[in-house]
């Protein structure tokens, strides 16, 4: 009989075919396991390099006669995370009885200091810092904290992240994580094949895929490939290229890359990955400070990060989190009692709110671009320190959720599109340090930073510029008698331009200083076309515009469009006597042996004659005392000069406005251009009003210059008079020697000090 | 506001502060740049030009105001110093300097005008600093501010002035330094 299956003995021909394929078949599955070899070792690599700069607000200094109040004091301590409790017990930890602060502070690297812990004692009160005295109770003159953490940056692809050394992670976070997520992580070569018999068992018995059995590094691989389809393509994929890493790196290096990997949650639109960063987001502590029971609810999030999202089902995480210290418990890996003890413990997470300010880590970034060499950022484990300042940031977040909250119920248009939105900045004048940012209402949120981004027209913040032109021009000053009378100005299109004053009336031969402090647009007008539009421009360069704004009468009463910062460039000069400070948010850039890159230099330059803008200034205080932002000094009680700013049809709402310590503008308005139904006054005004009203504000009083003496005139008709003659006084200064028509037995004696004379020096000198 | 309530002119108001502080023994120092050192009192060092009592009564409208001297009398010198915390600022950036760590003293320097941002004597040493660095103009740049912020010292005004003679000669400015050497208020 003859066997059947002889006949289907191939020709050998056929055979070769086969063999052939089979070759094929076996060259192109080693061209694509070599192909994802270098796939994930690129990915890796690029990773596991990459150290992202660390970014820190400016530390704040304690010193006797600081501003800083106790509660200022306790906020400051909470917001850099220290516990409360012994001193002696860690770093990290204070105590408060009282004004008198005991505390034990982190090992911290400043800019120009690696400061291992140290206690200290601070006593504050309601007004400020008392005494500083050191652990054997020396007074110290200075003590600085710790700079607070703001996140970090990654020069090239912009990611925020807090990375981990194999140091920084505790030991038992470590064994937790590869008891709860892959017990044999030390045994196996990337994939776990009891693992998943076990993984498959249990899924035949569910019928459906409910374990996957991977194992921390194929947990990895998927990590930076980012697909959660379930497939077997995917799975072969994921496995030789597990496969791969773990025949290239050290079970260190992939596990620390893990720690640093792993998604842990949402935080709005940024995504929280790797164990520093989650420790930060979720409780607000260094990682070496977690707790077992902190540590297992990390672990326990690995599994499900938005199903288990201790923010928002805090109950499935604290299930979670005891599920996880009981296993851990199981595997001898904690003691029972312990265990215990922790599943009792609240889940402790961090308050919101704190820390990540999207919108001033955007500005650092920028400015990192512009002052620094990309080759010198693109090295590892750079600390950046800024100039931000939390407790102002705090303040301008606070005031632009509060009053957005109540804005939003009287804003025009409210329904026809986007929400009303917000931008803030506030910087220190003399040192053009920027302090906070605000870029939008959601203040947590990246995306469109209008502060930074947001070019609008700026209404009547132009004016100040106007009638400094006019006052460095030598043809006018304070008393200056002004038209504001209807006009007509015929435009280089053809087409006739007849502005009005926001009241739509005319008030006729009015002192400058009133037209300016009442804000009048047909007397400002008159006076810029007057002055001529390419000298208007050129003011708004000196003081730090760093584009030519286009000429049309109508930017005098600011069609000119600007960013908030350019606006806040702009009034730094106008607060620093006419010394122009460049903004910045970067303080010091230093690698990791501490030391420093370049050093980012204060730079200060003369931008106007500080005669004109000590005139305008003192104009300007008028406005928060009488005029449009009488509010302001109604509440605050100090000199401070300022300037509301309203554009057509009430589309923007602005307030500019500066103090001896701060300058400060806020805008309010819709991202495309809806008219808001809001003043200056009635918009922005609040919004800034109360960030300013939470700061240590020192009043505006310089120096009245040589050329200017200060004279008392009377509001509504510039007549010189004296306040016991007129309650209509108010306090001007107009250029030494100036003959003011006067009330009659109301004049003022001049003078000339040594003082005038070096001024006047300085003035004639400048180049 | 308090300003439009005030009829003395500014340097009337610091005689008046000053005798006030002497008569009251709470201070010795001048009023701005001093750090606040009695903590417990609960005056902010911005009060005092804003809460000079009104005059006395108001004189009535008629009567023309005494007559006053043409040339002004000398203000009384702002004394400027340092505060403790600033100091110890400026004494680290002085070894910070000595040590070649210009960076590092620059920052420090930051510090220093975060805690004291008018204070003349913190521009005199941001002066120096950036003359240090090789960068004469922003050395001249920080002496006319700290010469703009300190010119009613005497000490401030001479040291200022003689630092910025040096910036320009740095500069090959000899002329322009002389003629600032040759300023009344120089000698």
């Amino acid at each position: 009989m003859k066997r059947p299956w002889k006949r289907w003995i191939p020709p050998r021909k056929a055979l070769y075919l086969l063999g052939g394929l089979l070759c094929a078949g076996i060259l192109a599955l080693l061209g694509w396991v070599y192909y994802l070899d270098s796939v994930v070792l690129n990915e890796f690599k690029g990773r596991l390099w990459s150290v992202p700069a660390k970014v820190y607000a400016a530390p704040t200094d304690l010193y006797v006669g600081a501003t800083e109040t106790a509660d200022d004091l306790d906020a400051e301590l909470r917001r850099l995370h220290y516990r409360i409790g012994d001193p002696s017990s860690g770093a990290g930890v204070f105590r408060r009885h009282g004004g008198d602060f005991e505390l034990n502070t982190r090992r911290v690297r400043f800019a120009d200091e690696l400061r291992a812990p140290v206690r200290v004692r601070v006593h504050a009160n309601a007004e400020g810092i008392t005494g500083i005295e050191a652990a054997d109770g020396t007074e110290l003159p200075l003590f600085r904290l710790d700079p607070l953490l703001i996140g970090s940056v990654f020069p090239v692809h912009g990611e925020d992240r807090i990375v981990l050394t194999p140091t920084d992670v505790p030991q038992l976070l470590i064994k937790s994580l590869k008891t709860i997520e892959d017990r044999r992580f030390d045994l196996h070569h990337g994939v776990d094949l009891r693992s998943i018999l076990r993984a498959i068992w249990a899924d035949l018995r569910a019928g459906r895929v409910v374990q996957g059995g991977s194992t921390l590094t194929q947990q990895l691989v998927k990590n930076y490939f980012l697909t959660d389809a379930q497939t077997f393509g995917r799975k072969l994929k994921e496995a030789i290229m597990a496969m791969r890493l773990e025949a290239h790196y050290t079970k260190e290096e992939i596990l620390v890359a893990y720690l640093n990997e792993v998604y842990l949650g949402q935080d709005g639109e940024r995504a929280v990955h790797g164990f520093g960063l989650g420790s930060e987001y979720y409780f607000g502590k260094p990682i070496d400070e977690l707790e077992p029971a902190d540590m297992a609810l990390l672990v326990g999030l690995v599994k499900g990060p938005s199903y288990y999202d201790p923010l928002k089902h805090p109950d499935r995480a604290r299930a979670r989190r005891n599920l996880v210290l009981k296993e851990l418990a199981d595997a001898g890996i904690i003691d029972p009692a312990n265990a215990a003890r922790s599943q009792a413990q609240p889940l402790g997470l961090r308050g919101v709110g704190a820390g990540y300010v999207p919108a001033f880590l955007d500005l650092v970034r920028r400015h990192l671009k512009r002052d620094y060499a990309e080759a010198d950022l693109a090295a590892a484990g750079l600390s950046i320190y800024t100039t931000l300042d939390p407790h102002a940031q705090a303040a301008a977040e606070r005031a632009v959720t509060t009053q957005l909250k109540r804005l939003d119920t009287i804003a025009h248009n409210r329904s026809k599109g986007g929400p009303l939105e917000v931008a803030m900045i506030i910087a220190e004048p003399t040192s053009g340090q920027v302090l906070a940012v605000v870029g939008g209402r959601d203040t947590r949120a990246l995306g469109f930073n209008r502060a930074l981004d947001a070019r609008r027209s700026i209404g009547s913040l132009v004016k100040p510029a106007v009638y400094l032109t006019a006052l460095e021009s030598g043809r006018y000053n304070a008393a200056s008698i002004l038209q504001d009378a209807p006009l007509e100005v015929k435009l280089s299109d053809g087409q006739v331009w007849a502005p009005q004053n926001y009241t739509h009336e005319v008030y006729g031969s009015v002192p400058l200083v009133r037209a300016l402090s009442e804000s009048m647009n047909l007397a400002t007008v008159r006076l810029g076309l007057e002055l001529g539009l390419p000298a208007v421009a050129d003011t708004l360069q000196r003081l730090g515009l760093e584009r030519r704004p286009e000429l049309n009468p109508s930017m005098l009463l600011g069609t000119v469009e600007m960013t908030p910062l350019e606006v806040v460039q702009i009034y730094t000069a106008l607060a620093n006597g006419g010394f122009k400070a460049r903004l910045r948010s970067v303080q010091s850039v230093v690698d990791e042996d501490g030391k420093p890159l370049k050093s980012f230099k204060l730079e200060v330059a003369p931008a106007a004659s500080s005669a004109a803008v000590y005139e305008v200034a003192r104009i300007m205080t008028q406005v928060t005392e009488r005029g449009t932002g009488r509010a302001v000094g109604a509440r605050l009680h100090i000199t401070m000069p300022a300037k509301t700013g309203t554009s057509s049809d009430l589309r923007d709402s602005w307030f500019a406005g500066f103090t001896g310590s701060h300058v400060a503008v806020a805008w309010v308005g819709y991202d495309d251009n809806r008219p808001t139904g809001l003043t200056g006054a009635t918009g922005a005004l609040p919004v800034w009003l109360d960030a300013m009203a939470e700061l240590h504000l020192k009043a505006w009083q310089p120096d009245t210059p040589t050329e200017v003496e200060d004279r008392w005139i009377e509001f509504s008709t510039g007549l010189a008079t004296e306040p016991r003659c007129s309650a209509d006084a108010v306090l001007v200064g107009v250029p030494r020697g100036t003959a003011l028509a006067a009330r009659q037995g109301c004049a003022q004696p001049a003078s000339e000090s040594v003082v005038d004379r070096v001024k006047s020096w300085l003035q004639k000198t400048l180049h | 506001m308090a300003a439009k309530d005030v009829a003395l002119n500014p340097s009337a108001q610091r005689r008046l502060l000053l005798a006030t502080l002497l008569l009251l023994g709470a201070c010795s120092a001048p009023k701005p740049y001093q750090m606040p050192v009695p903590v417990q009192t609960p005056i902010p060092a911005i009060v005092p030009k804003e809460a000079a009592p009104p005059p006395s009564p108001a004189a009535p409208i008629e009567e023309a105001p005494k007559p006053q001297p043409k040339e002004a009398p000398e203000p009384p010198s702002r004394g400027y110093k340092l505060g403790p915390a600033a100091q110890s600022l400026v004494n680290q950036a002085h070894s910070q300097i000595g040590r070649g760590e210009l960076p590092g003293a620059s920052g420090t320097l930051d510090r220093a005008l975060r805690i004291e941002p008018q204070n003349p004597l913190l521009w005199i040493e941001l002066a120096r600093l950036r003359l240090t660095e090789g960068d004469p103009q922003q050395a001249e740049n920080c002496a006319r501010r700290a010469l703009l912020l300190g010119s009613a010292d005497t000490t401030v005004r001479l040291t200022a002035g003689h630092l910025l003679a040096d910036v320009m000669r740095a500069q090959h400015r000899d002329a322009e330094a002389r003629d600032l050497e040759d300023q009344p208020w120089m000698n």
